[in-house]
């Protein structure tokens, strides 16, 4: 078994900078998400651990080996691909046999292996048909059981859900934990899905525009986002984040913002008065009881809870959540409460980072 | 009988239907069904081209035909012409769409200098080879001698086997360009996908050409190779004007020896009970093409 390391790594198209100076370690038999919006540079990164793509410097590892130069069928990895793409001609069964025939493994061996594989992903009556007659999910499984029968040090796997739908999605996340669980294999998932990051991975790795923003367990991420682009891109709904003045007094810390001020916990020395950004989480912001006050926008009832999108005094918004029970009406005046222990302070700019002291 | 003003609309729509389609039927027997009807037809006489006079003799022209060792002569030549051109077409079409497909910067300008070949008017491109095969003055000749490779002028089409392997040499050359178009046009629709998966299931480049490329490009090879196979067995002016059948008729194909009847011995009767039999040989090929199209529209 390995684990996976980038130093340095940069990726340059025709003077477009696609990967920045990645420094990313993954341990052995860890489930890392690779998470960031279209174009940030996921697939680009994993293209160049797969081979397929060579960094323009730095290095990449797989276990203590440099696999700069090693061309992708001899790095024990194994990739699925966003189309799947399986070869259109073979049988299910030939498809996944095909790297087993590659390597020159005897026929019996192969055969055994195919099987162990197809009954662990439930192909194994579809064994004769072609991936021409097979469902989105089906050709997905057979995917996955290309890069299973060869049991390689390294999954790789490009946005394998998102070509789904969201039932199927979801009961397929399950079946790659527990196929993670059982293998106890590295695997690299490219998602832009922050769910499906978040309740697969060990830890993940967010990126905005071939930079790595934090690397982090999913609760880690959840709780202290490194910085605002984290924070914003990880929950549903996403955090509030409201653009404001931090200044200090002899109390502490305070933040304001048209129509809103509020304490907040203490922050790192590096913190400075001026312009500044405050998170809360929708779970953080109380309604129907505190000394705020605020007109209900928006009420969506999602069944087991409702979003409620408030509009305080001074054009900003927040997004606050209530029980199914606690339905607010429709441009009501609502008084609620922010929780001011949890909320998160950030720098100036899109990526400012986060100054809360607890980082 | 209904006479509801629904069965009425139906009616003329129906007549307006048959309008419509006339003019293509009255053009399709006129250009096909009926000189079709004639040969067969004509191929039950013995007659003077000239005057197009002579006699009802049934099917003996096609007793005759059988019997004579220049048809089965002839039907040989044509295939080992079809065949051999054929082959070639393909291996130099798909080589050569290949190469034009890994290179990415010259691919457009070479795409349109590859159809000159298949552009050029056979008159000239046959005049061009007739003059480079030249014996005396022909500049092949002139360079296999210069560099001492002969010493003798090689004669490449007034012998045999060399007569019919210049010819199979010029067809490929004029032919394979319609190959290289077609395997091109599809080797850019194969997705990168399934190259890089090969990749990273060990498979390097001959093997992903047989387990990747061939598969893929299958439909379109049968298709090629039906339609030249039917070009090339009827072709006639290419080798009229190369070789004229010569030596002797060492490279006489049916569509020369159907000629020869009919412009030269004057026998448009059994010339055209050779055509006839041309068509039934062609007719295999073309059942095989319809069935492979209409499956591919079924599929
Ligand atoms: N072969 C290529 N040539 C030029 N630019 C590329 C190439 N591959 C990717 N890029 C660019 O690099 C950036 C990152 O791409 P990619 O890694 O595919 O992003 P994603 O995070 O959506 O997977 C994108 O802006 C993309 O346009
Ligand atoms: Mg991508």
């Amino acid at each position: 078994m390995a684990g996976v390391t980038f130093s340095r790594v940069r990726k340059e198209f025709a003077g477009f900078l696609a990967v920045e100076g990645l420094d990313l370690t993954i341990e052995e038999g860890e489930f890392v998400s690779l998470l960031g919006p279209s174009g940030c540079g996921k697939t680009t990164t994993l293209r160049m651990l797969a081979g397929l793509e060579f960094p323009t410097s730095g290095e990449i590892r797989i276990g203590d080996r440099l696999v700069n130069d090693v061309p992708p069928g001899q790095r024990d990895i194994a990739m699925v691909f966003q189309s799947y793409a399986l070869y259109p001609h073979m049988t299910v069964g030939r498809n996944m046999e095909y790297p087993l025939k590659k390597r020159g493994l005897p026929k019996a061996e192969r055969k055994a292996k195919v099987a162990k594989a197809a009954d662990m992903l439930q192909l194994t009556e579809l064994l004769d048909r072609k991936p021409s007659q097979l469902s989105g999910g089906q050709q997905q499984r057979v995917a996955l059981g290309r890069a299973l029968v060869r049991d390689p040090q390294v999954f790789l796997l490009d946005e394998p859900l998102s070509n789904l739908d969201a039932k199927l999605r979801g009961y397929m996340r399950a079946e790659l934990v527990e196929l993670h669980a059982r293998l106890g294999r590295t695997m690299v998932y490219v998602t832009h899905d922050q769910l499906e990051a978040m309740t697969m991975s060990n830890r993940i790795a967010i990126m905005l525009a071939g930079d790595l923003q934090q690397f982090a367990p999913p609760q880690e991420v959840y709780r202290r986002p490194a910085n605002r682009f984290v924070a914003s891109f990880i929950g549903t709904p996403s955090m509030n984040l409201i653009d404001g003045q931090l200044s200090r007094s002899d109390a502490g810390w305070h933040f304001t913002s048209p129509g809103l001020t509020l304490p907040v916990p203490a922050l790192r020395d590096s913190a400075k008065a001026g312009d500044a950004c405050l998170g809360v989480r929708p779970e953080h912001v109380h309604l129907g009881h505190g000394d705020l006050q605020a007109k209900v926008q928006l009420v969506e009832q999602t069944g087991h809870e409702n979003i409620v999108v408030l509009d305080v005094a001074g054009g900003n918004r927040l997004t606050g959540r209530t029980p199914s029970s606690q339905v607010p009406q429709m441009s009501e005046a609502i008084n609620y409460r922010i929780d001011s222990d949890q909320v998160h302070v950030f720098g100036p700019g899109d990526t400012g980072a986060r100054l809360n002291a607890d980082g | 009988m209904s006479r509801s003003p629904q069965a009425l609309l139906e009616r003329r729509y129906a007549r307006l239907g048959l309008l419509l389609i006339a003019p293509t039927i009255v053009v399709f027997c006129a250009v096909i069904v009926y000189p079709l009807l004639a040969a067969i037809y004509l191929s039950l006489f013995q007659l003077y081209t000239p005057t197009l006079e002579g006699s009802f003799v049934g099917i003996s022209n096609y007793r005759d035909l059988l019997a004579r060792g220049e048809f089965w002569i002839s039907l040989r030549n044509t295939l080992v012409w079809t065949v051999g051109t054929l082959s070639l077409q393909i291996v130099l079409g798909i080589g050569m769409a290949l190469m034009l497909h890994q290179a990415v910067w010259f691919r457009s300008l070479a795409r349109s200098l590859i159809l000159f070949p298949y552009f050029v008017s056979t008159v000239v491109a046959v005049l061009v080879w007739r003059w480079l095969f030249n014996d005396l003055y022909g500049i092949l000749n002139h360079m296999l001698i210069g560099s001492g490779v002969v010493d003798m002028p090689v004669d490449y089409l007034g012998s045999m086997p060399n007569a019919m392997i210049s010819m199979i040499l010029v067809g490929a050359w004029k032919y394979f360009p319609f190959v290289v178009i077609a395997v091109l046009a599809r080797l850019q629709t194969i997705p990168d996908a399934l190259y890089e998966a090969a990749r990273i299931d060990g498979a390097g480049p001959i093997a992903r050409f047989f387990d990747v490329t061939l598969p893929q490009l299958r439909d379109v090879l049968v298709v090629i190779i039906l339609l030249r196979a039917i070009w090339d067995f009827k072709e006639f002016d290419l080798i009229f004007l190369l070789t004229g059948g010569g030596p002797v008729i060492s490279t006489q194909t049916l569509p020369l020896l159907v000629y020869k009847e009919a412009f030269a011995l004057n026998q448009m009767g059994m010339a055209a009970a050779y055509a006839v039999v041309m068509m039934a040989i062609m007719l295999v090929f073309m059942i095989v093409y319809i069935r492979q199209t209409r499956e591919k529209e079924a599929s």
